[in-house]
């Protein structure tokens, strides 16, 4: 059904709004299309929203900020001398300047003890540029130092832990037998006297050497991973 | 505050045309506002959206008052929806500051009859949903579709007859 001239102006505002249906845009689009009257009023309509849209917001003078201020809550005493600086600090006290503050502190804090200025007994000589310079870097390198043994200590704990585990893990893969001599294999340089007092750990590790050695006897491909 | 204010003025500066005026209407809504805000409750839609309506209120009294001391003549009674005199003879730095278009737009506004120009402002110029209108309206949801689409229509006639053509 094609649209008249007045439901074209009656549905202008909805088609502006993006609130008509496929088919509702098209029945407009195709009245317009071909009406002399209502193209001009859709293009100057559409032109003019858009004007409006687009205009920017007008300022509003800053004296209407003080006068509603003054017209509601009263107009501001006058303060001087110590009232007037304990207003002002009070009005710091709010936490985005507690936070700017402490954050300038910690910072301060930092430096100072990065530049090794001691605040015990703080000498002018610390403030040089060079004795300045000298400590950053000492820090800097203890710190690095620091960082860099605990990380090969973790590392050192790390392997041990893992071959402690892939022991326990063999130890179980394979049946735990005895050899009928109840003897080992002599080392080298290993004495016939094994019953002085070793610490647990020593034990536990001997242990598990003369149990890979008795496997070793059985079986050659295991003496290649046996443990020392 | 600076936000609520810098709202509030400019739908009234945008309703009255005039700048002196629409402080002093500004300046009533925030006293308005602050001597009966323990008389707000929130059923009645966000604090913006009852602020509006307080301003909105305050235009259309100021708007009957000045109207009785406007000149009248006959050719308001038959066109009811242009208003043949209206009170901002802008001044020429007021024009300036506002941009040749814009204040073109501004001086069409207050030619509109104050429903439909409350409607196109809320709409256009403040950009409010069809809800929040019709929250400070206070009437259905096709009235102020209605309006605004009235008001938009008219709106592009002054300016035709105006000889402005927006781009």
């Amino acid at each position: 059904m094609t649209w008249t001239c007045d439901q074209i102006e009656a549905r202008l505002s909805d088609y502006l709004d993006g609130l008509l249906t496929g088919a509702e845009v098209s029945e407009f689009d195709l009245h317009v299309k071909g009406c002399a009257e209502c193209a001009p009023l859709v293009a100057s309509v559409k032109n003019l929203v858009g004007e409006m849209r687009s205009m920017e917001p007008v300022e509003a003078p800053p004296r209407l900020v003080y006068a509603i201020l003054d017209q509601t809550l009263g107009p501001r005493e006058k303060v001087t001398g110590w009232q007037a600086i304990r207003n002002f600090l009070r009005g710091l006290a709010t936490p985005k300047f507690a936070y700017g503050a402490a954050s300038v502190m910690a910072t301060c804090f930092i430096v100072l003890s990065a530049s090794g200025l001691s605040l015990r007994k703080p000498k002018l000589a610390d403030l040089r540029p060079t004795t300045v310079y000298r400590n950053v870097d000492r820090q800097a390198h203890l710190a690095y130092a620091r960082s860099v043994k605990y990380v090969s200590d973790l590392r050192v704990v790390y392997e041990i832990q893992s071959r402690l585990r892939q022991d326990e893990n063999q130890l179980q893969a394979a049946p735990e037998e005895h050899s009928p001599n109840g003897t080992t294999e002599k080392k080298p340089g290993q004495g016939d006297d094994q019953t002085h007092t070793q610490p647990k750990q020593q034990n536990r590790a001997d242990q598990l050497a003369r149990q890979v050695e008795l496997l070793a006897a059985e079986c050659p491909l295991v003496l290649e991973r046996s443990v020392r | 505050m600076r936000r609520h204010t810098r709202r509030v003025y400019n739908v009234c500066y945008r309703f009255v045309g005039n700048r002196t005026e629409a402080e002093d209407i500004s300046q009533e809504v925030f006293l308005r506002v602050y001597r009966t805000l323990v008389s707000y409750r929130s059923a009645h839609g966000g604090f913006a959206t009852w602020m509006t309506s307080v301003t909105r209120n305050l235009l259309i009294d100021h708007y009957r008052r000045t109207k009785r001391d406007r000149l009248t003549d006959s050719l308001d009674d038959a066109m009811p929806v242009v208003e043949s005199k209206e009170s901002s003879a802008r001044r020429p730095d007021e024009q300036a500051l506002l941009g040749e278009l814009s204040g073109q737009v501004q001086s069409a506004l207050t030619r509109l009859s104050p429903e439909l120009r409350e409607a196109v402002i809320l709409r256009d110029l403040q950009q409010l949903e069809y809800a929040e209108i019709q929250q400070v309206l206070g009437v259905p949801e096709g009235t102020v579709k209605s309006r605004i689409n009235r008001g938009r229509i008219e709106l592009a006639r002054i300016l035709q007859q105006m000889g402005v053509r927006p781009s």
